[in-house]
C-alpha cells in the first residue's frame, strides 16, 4: 500500500461570500522512500496540499490517506497524536522555539512522545553529529545562523523517525550555499535512512535534486515526472 | 521540560512580567499588612471590651446578667478554683457587684462598685493596669478603692480622699460605709471611667451582707476567639442554676463587629484582586497573542491542545507562586514590623469607643494566619482564573491559521 494516497482531493476556502478553490480534484500516490517536490508558482496550492498531507487541514471533498489512516474521518483531537507519531515538519521560517536550546528543540517531539531523557539525548547527539551541529547543542536559536537553525529543524523533524517528513519551502530563507548543503543533507538522509521527503518549493535547486516533481497550477495537477536516481 | 519551557516563556518579556509581578506583590503584601492592622484594631477593641472588664467568659446565676439581681449569688467558694483547673482557662476571678450612690466632698454620683480579689482580678482583666494616679489596690484591700478618672474628676477626689457609698443591702437594711481612694484608673472607655469603682471583695460582701457569696466568676481563656466553644463545653459541667456566657453573649455588638470584619476583609480582598486579576489577564492575553504562530507550530508538530493549555496555565501558576512567595514574605515582614513597633497616633486622635470596645489611637498589627493564607491563596486562584482564558484561547487555535499569523 502507498504511504500517501490523495484521491480527488478538493480544498476550498471561503472569504466572505467568495469561495476560493485552493486544490481541485487532485489525485496522486506517494510511496515510502520517495524524495518528492510539489512545484509551482505562488498560489498554485503547494502549501495547501502539504497541509492536507500533514493532517493540519482537512479536505473539502475527496480522500487523504496517510499510512493507512483517512485524515478526513479522523477526529481533530486525534490528529495531533497522529502527526506526532507519523509526520515530521520542516517550515520555511525554521520555527524553532526561541526559549529552548538547539538540543531541546531537536528532542522536543521525542519529549512529547514520552521518550526518556537519556534516550532522547543519545538520539539527538547522533543526529547532531550527522547534521554537522556538534558543539551547538546549548545555543539558543537566536545564536544560530539560518542554515544551522534549519538543520536543527530537520533534526527535530526526523528525531522521532516519522513515516514522512514534510518541508514547506525549506530553502526560501537561506542563501544558495546553505540551500545546497541542506538539500544534500536531506538527500543523504533519504538515501541512507530511507526517510520519505515531500517538499513544496519553487526553488530550481530543490526541483533539480528531486527524484519526483509534481507540478501544480491553479490548484490542479499540471505534471507528475519521475527521474532516475 | 514543560515546566522549564513555561518558566522561560514567563521571562521572554522581562519588563512586562516584572511589572505584572510587582503589581501582584504590592497588592498582596499591602493586603496582608492592611488585614494585620485591621486585626490589630479588632484585637485592641476585643481586649478593651473583654479584658478591661467582662473577661472572656463569665459564670453567674441564671438571669443575673439580665437583671443584676442582688440576691442572684453563687455560694460555692470552690467554683473559681475548679474553673481555673481547666486547661483552656488561664485564671478565674470571683466578683460581687453593687449599685448605689457615691459621695465625694460635696457631690454625689451613681456608681457601680465591683468587689474583687485584686490578685485574681489582675490575671483576668487589665483594669488595674490602667492606673494613672495613686497605687494599685493591695491584696488586703480593706476599705481601699480604685476609682475611674471621670468619676474622680466629677466628685473632685484624688488618692487619699474619702468617699461614702450608700446602697441597699441583702438583709433589707441601708448599707453605707467609708472608702478611701487608693488610686485612679483611666481605660479610655467612658462607661468605666465615669462610673466604675473597684473595691475589696470582703469589704463589699460585708456591706451587702452577703458573706462568702459572689455574683459572677469572670475568666480569661487562652484563645478568646474559642470562648464560645469553651462556654458550650463548660455549660454541660456546671451545677444546675448556673449559666456561662462568652464575651459574644455579653457584648453582642462586639460579636457583630468581629463578624462584619470577616465580611469586610473578604470584600477588600476581592476588590483589590479584581484589579490585579485584570492586569494578569492582560499580560497573558498579550503573551498568547504574540506567540500565536508558535502555538500553531507546537500543535503542528504534535503537541496536544490540552498540553498547550497546561503550558500557559503553568506560566500563570509560576507567576502566581512567585508573587505569592514575595508578596507573602514582604507582607509578613511589614506586619511583624507594625506589630513590634506600631505607629503612635495619640497626638493626632483620641480613643474611640465602638461596639463596647475601644479603638486605641495607634496603628498596630496583629498576626492572624488567615490574614496571610487567604490573600495568598486567593492570589493564586485569581492568577489561575485570569490565566485560564488566554490558555483556552491558545488551546483552541487551529494550527494552519495560527502558523499563517505574523
Amino acid at each position: 500500500m502507498s504511504l500517501i494516497q490523495l484521491d480527488k482531493v478538493c480544498k476550498t476556502y471561503r472569504t466572505g461570500n467568495l469561495e476560493v478553490p485552493a486544490v481541485v480534484d487532485f489525485t496522486a500516490t506517494i510511496e515510502a522512500g520517495e524524495f518528492t517536490v510539489l512545484a509551482g508558482p505562488s498560489g498554485s496550492g503547494k502549501t495547501t496540499l502539504l497541509n492536507l498531507i500533514g493532517c493540519l487541514d482537512q479536505p473539502s471533498s475527496g480522500q487523504v490517506v496517510l499510512d493507512g489512516r483517512n485524515v478526513a474521518t479522523t477526529p481533530t483531537r486525534k490528529l495531533a497524536d497522529f502527526r506526532l507519531r507519523h509526520i515530521g515538519f520542516i517550515f520555511q521560517s525554521y520555527n524553532l522555539i526561541p526559549v529552548l536550546t538547539a538540543l531541546e528543540n531537536a528532542e522536543f517531539t521525542l519529549m512529547l512522545r514520552g521518550v526518556p531523557q537519556q534516550q532522547r539525548h543519545q538520539r539527538v547527539r547522533e543526529l547532531f553529529a550527522l547534521l554537522g551541529l556538534e558543539g551547538l547543542e546549548n545555543r539558543r536559536p537566536n545564536d544560530l545562523s539560518g542554515g544551522q537553525q534549519q538543520r536543527v529543524a530537520i533534526a527535530r523533524a526526523i528525531a522521532a523517525e516519522p513515516a514522512v517528513v514534510l518541508a514547506d519551502e525549506p530553502t526560501a530563507n537561506l542563501d544558495s550555499r546553505a540551500s545546497r548543503e541542506l538539500l544534500e543533507l536531506m538527500h543523504r538522509l533519504n538515501r541512507e535512512q530511507r526517510t520519505t521527503f515531500v517538499f513544496s518549493s519553487h526553488d530550481p535547486q530543490v526541483v533539480d535534486m528531486a527524484r519526483r516533481v509534481i507540478s501544480l497550477h491553479d490548484g490542479r495537477l499540471a505534471d507528475d515526472r519521475r527521474r532516475e536516481p | 521540560m514543560l515546566i522549564a519551557i513555561a518558566y522561560r516563556n514567563l521571562w521572554r518579556n522581562r519588563r512586562r512580567t516584572l511589572l505584572t509581578l510587582s503589581a501582584m506583590v504590592v497588592s498582596s503584601s499591602l493586603l496582608i499588612l492592611a488585614l494585620g492592622v485591621f486585626s490589630g484594631m479588632l484585637e485592641d477593641m476585643l481586649a478593651s471590651a473583654t479584658e478591661q472588664y467582662h473577661g472572656h467568659l463569665v459564670v453567674s446565676k441564671s438571669g443575673y446578667q439580665d437583671n443584676h439581681d442582688l440576691y442572684a449569688t453563687i455560694r460555692d467558694e470552690k467554683l473559681p478554683v475548679m474553673l481555673e483547673n481547666r486547661p483552656e482557662v488561664v485564671a478565674a476571678s470571683p466578683r460581687l457587684r453593687a449599685y448605689g450612690l457615691l459621695s465625694g466632698r460635696d457631690i454625689s454620683r451613681p456608681a457601680e462598685l465591683l468587689g474583687i480579689d485584686p490578685e485574681r482580678e489582675e490575671k483576668v482583666t487589665t483594669l488595674m493596669a490602667h492606673l494613672v494616679a495613686g497605687r494599685p489596690l493591695p491584696s488586703a484591700a480593706g476599705n481601699g478603692a480604685l476609682i475611674g478618672s471621670g468619676l474622680a474628676r466629677r466628685l473632685g477626689v484624688g488618692p487619699g480622699d474619702q468617699l461614702v457609698f450608700v446602697t441597699g443591702a441583702a438583709d433589707g437594711s441601708i448599707g453605707n460605709d467609708l472608702l478611701r481612694v487608693t488610686g485612679i484608673f483611666s481605660t479610655g472607655d467612658s462607661g468605666h471611667d465615669n462610673g466604675l469603682v473597684l473595691v475589696g471583695l470582703p469589704w463589699l460582701q460585708q456591706l451587702l451582707v452577703l458573706p462568702g457569696q459572689v455574683h459572677e466568676i469572670a475568666m480569661r481563656v487562652n484563645d478568646p476567639m474559642a470562648a464560645a466553644g469553651i462556654a458550650d463545653r463548660l455549660a454541660a459541667e456546671l451545677p444546675p442554676g448556673l449559666d456561662v456566657f462568652d464575651w459574644g453573649d455579653l457584648l453582642p455588638e462586639m460579636r457583630e463587629a468581629v463578624a462584619s470584619f470577616d465580611v469586610s476583609r473578604m470584600i477588600v480582598v476581592l476588590i483589590l484582586y479584581a484589579a490585579t486579576g485584570l492586569g494578569i489577564l492582560n499580560t497573558f492575553f498579550m503573551a498568547v497573542m504574540e506567540r500565536t504562530r508558535e502555538f500553531g507550530i507546537l500543535m503542528a508538530i504534535g503537541m496536544r491542545p490540552r498540553t498547550v493549555r497546561a503550558m500557559v496555565l503553568l506560566e500563570t501558576l509560576q507567576l502566581g507562586l512567585l508573587a505569592l512567595l514575595l508578596g507573602g514574605a514582604i507582607g509578613l515582614l511589614m506586619t511583624w514590623l507594625m506589630q513590634r513597633f506600631g505607629i503612635d497616633l495619640s497626638g493626632q486622635i483620641t480613643p474611640v469607643t465602638y461596639a463596647g470596645g475601644t479603638i486605641l489611637p495607634r496603628l498596630h498589627a496583629a498576626f492572624d494566619p488567615v490574614n496571610v493564607w487567604m490573600p495568598c491563596g486567593l492570589l493564586l486562584v485569581v492568577c489561575m482564573v485570569a490565566g485560564y482564558l488566554p490558555a483556552r484561547r491558545a488551546a483552541k487555535l487551529q494550527p494552519v491559521a495560527a502558523i499563517r499569523e505574523e
